[in-house]
């Protein structure tokens, strides 16, 4: 194996083992609690953009989904004493079963359907969390038992259990990008009547996706719960959590499997600087403020998003979206 | 869904029919009740003034849009109602008359989306690689286009575009391939390649049915040729009689 050849195979571990290996060094909480919600807005991301970036379908549902995790997770604990970190596996499979039968009622169709239902599936959920008082405790929310660790060491297993999650969106993100499958759903994004007429199950395509990507908002949102040791209506289902990951991926460049890592290695520290350095009586709105005028930015003058960008940069082209808009080329001759 | 070859089992000789098909929008009847038969080894044309229907009956036989009344068999076996990638597993894929591929990806990769059945297994194989590769290079070859397999589809010019939308829809191991006016904005010495094609294929076994607005062509190549007027089919025949047939005179010289 070339020099090259081994760095283009194992430079992805490099920054894992420097993740892996920082907690030694840094014990301050805010950093590592930072650290943390910037590996969880990564999965999500990633997952996210498995059915925004690849497929091009943007979900509005993500916070639903782990809003649904968040009390899937305080409940199986409270009710049947299940550790969260054993459960949250397999509340991420139940609300891909969820994300399936939601893909199946809104992705029979084109388009604008999904967003819309995606949006009303978190709204509804919200409204369950509030009004099923027997089982949620209503606004009042659920308290959570604390872990029993000494207090500098409770964040670590969360820190861990994020980063795990993160490196498997990564390493799913990256299987369907190099797949059958995921070569059908960009498909699906560039010309999707033309891909149905070329035999792929568009419904199926899409479905099986849009389940696979919510599947880490879902864990992350189990681990949060326990993380705040709480979870009520408004904290489970912060619409901020739906906004933050179309933001990381417009920032990072959706349908790649870097962008997504990038933009929420750029913005979700970003954002909480700002929260950091404002006074604490405006910080919780103007970061939000912040955060919007980022997303402007980035629309006005980098489109596709950092990654898209510097490849067409390199090729000396445009991005995916600029490619798309190309008229077609002059006929030449044969 | 699967096809007729390999272990499965063998779909009747592919006769596509069309009959009596209506179809309207709104108010607006787009067919009124045409029929087309495409039998196995022709090349079959279907021509008609503008609006005539053409288009819409292409999109009622491969399931893009539903037919209101009539029948549509591909070698015997109903396929009205069915999605438009079920009936391409049974054998029927077409093309779009605005050349639709997929821009932002490679040659080959366009090659490589189209699938010839569809099981969980076949979705998680690497996209690139293998059998299916080497199928696609070969059909590439076979257009003259295999040197360009790693360049952006969409970086093509407009008659390698064409040519690459017809080489994708033999990725699917069709039966019959529905071309929507291949010749279309295509210069003389492109249509000749283009029917060279095409005449090749259809020695080799590939049944055609076209729309085309090149009569030079339509009456070089097809045969049988189905005429359209207002969304019925007038006149149907080799080409020699369609050209001296009144009413078709009437439709496209008349009102």
């Amino acid at each position: 194996m070339t020099g090259a050849a081994a760095l283009q195979r194992w430079w992805p571990w490099v920054p894992l083992l420097v993740l892996v290996l920082l907690p030694v060094g840094i014990r301050e909480t805010f950093y590592l609690d930072l650290l943390m919600t910037t590996f969880m807005y990564a999965a999500i991301t990633l997952g996210w953009d498995i059915m925004g970036g690849y497929a091009g379908y943007v979900s509005l549902g993500t916070v639903g989904f782990y809003g649904l995790g968040s009390y899937a997770g305080a409940l199986l604990l409270l009710r049947f004493n299940i550790p969260v970190f054993v459960s949250a596996p397999f509340i991420g499979v139940l609300c891909s079963l969820v994300g399936a039968g939601l893909g199946w009622i809104a992705l029979r169709t084109r388009a604008a359907a999904f967003v819309i239902v995606t949006l009303t599936f978190t709204s509804i959920v919200q409204l369950l969390a509030l009004n099923l008082k027997g089982l949620t405790n209503g606004s009042s929310g659920l308290y959570m038992p604390l872990l029993t660790l000494p207090n500098n060491l409770i964040l670590l297993p969360f820190y861990y259990y994020m980063l795990a999650l993160l490196v498997f969106a990564y390493f799913v993100s990256r299987a369907i990008r190099g797949s059958k499958f995921g070569l059908g759903l960009i498909a699906i994004r560039e010309e999707e009547e033309k891909a149905e007429g070329l035999g792929v199950d568009t419904s199926l395509y899409k479905i099986l996706a849009f389940a696979i990507s919510v599947f880490f908002a879902c864990v992350a949102g189990a681990l949060r719960a326990q993380y705040l040791n709480y979870v009520d209506p408004d904290i489970a289902f912060d619409l901020f959590i739906t906004l933050s990951p179309i933001v990381m991926a417009l920032v990072g460049g959706r349908g790649t499997l870097i962008g997504p890592l990038l933009g929420a290695f750029l913005v979700q520290p970003l954002s909480q600087y700002l929260v950091f350095l404002l006074p604490s009586s405006v910080a919780g709105q103007l970061h939000l403020v912040a955060l919007g005028v980022v997303l402007l930015l980035v629309v006005l003058f980098m489109p596709d998003g950092i990654v898209n960008a510097y490849r067409s940069a390199r090729a000396g082209g445009s991005g995916w979206r600029g490619r798309r808009q190309t008229a077609p080329p002059a006929e030449a001759a044969p | 869904m699967t096809r007729a070859d390999g272990a499965a089992p063998a779909l009747p000789a592919g006769t596509l029919e069309a009959r009596d098909v209506y179809r309207s929008f709104g108010g607006v009847t787009a067919l009124a009740g045409c029929s087309l038969r495409v039998e196995p080894g022709t090349i079959t044309g279907l021509i008609g003034p503008n609006g005539s229907g053409k288009t819409t009956l292409f999109n009622c036989i491969t399931g893009f849009y539903q037919v209101d009344q009539g029948q549509v068999t591909f070698g015997g076996v109903p396929i009205q109602g069915r999605r438009p990638n079920e009936i391409v597993h049974m054998g029927v894929v077409r093309t779009f008359q605005v050349t639709r591929i997929f821009r932002g990806m490679s040659v080959l990769e366009n090659m490589i989306v189209p699938l010839r059945q569809q099981t969980l297994k076949t979705l998680f194989r690497p996209a690139i690689g293998g059998h299916e590769q080497e199928r696609a290079e070969h059909l590439l070859e076979f257009f003259g286009i295999v040197q360009l397999r790693t360049h952006l589809a969409g970086s093509l010019s407009f008659g390698q575009q064409k040519l690459l939308e017809l080489a994708s829809a033999l990725m699917v191991g069709p039966k019959l391939v529905m071309l929507d006016e291949p010749a279309g904005g295509l210069n003389p010495i492109m249509i000749e390649r283009m029917a060279g094609y095409i005449h090749e294929l259809n020695q080799q076994g590939t049944t055609f049915c076209i729309v085309e607005h090149n009569m030079d062509l339509v009456m070089q190549f097809c045969d049988p040729v189905f005429v359209l007027h207002r969304g019925q089919t007038i006149a149907s025949g080799p080409p020699s009689i369609i050209r001296e047939d009144p009413l078709v005179l009437d439709a496209y010289l008349g009102d």
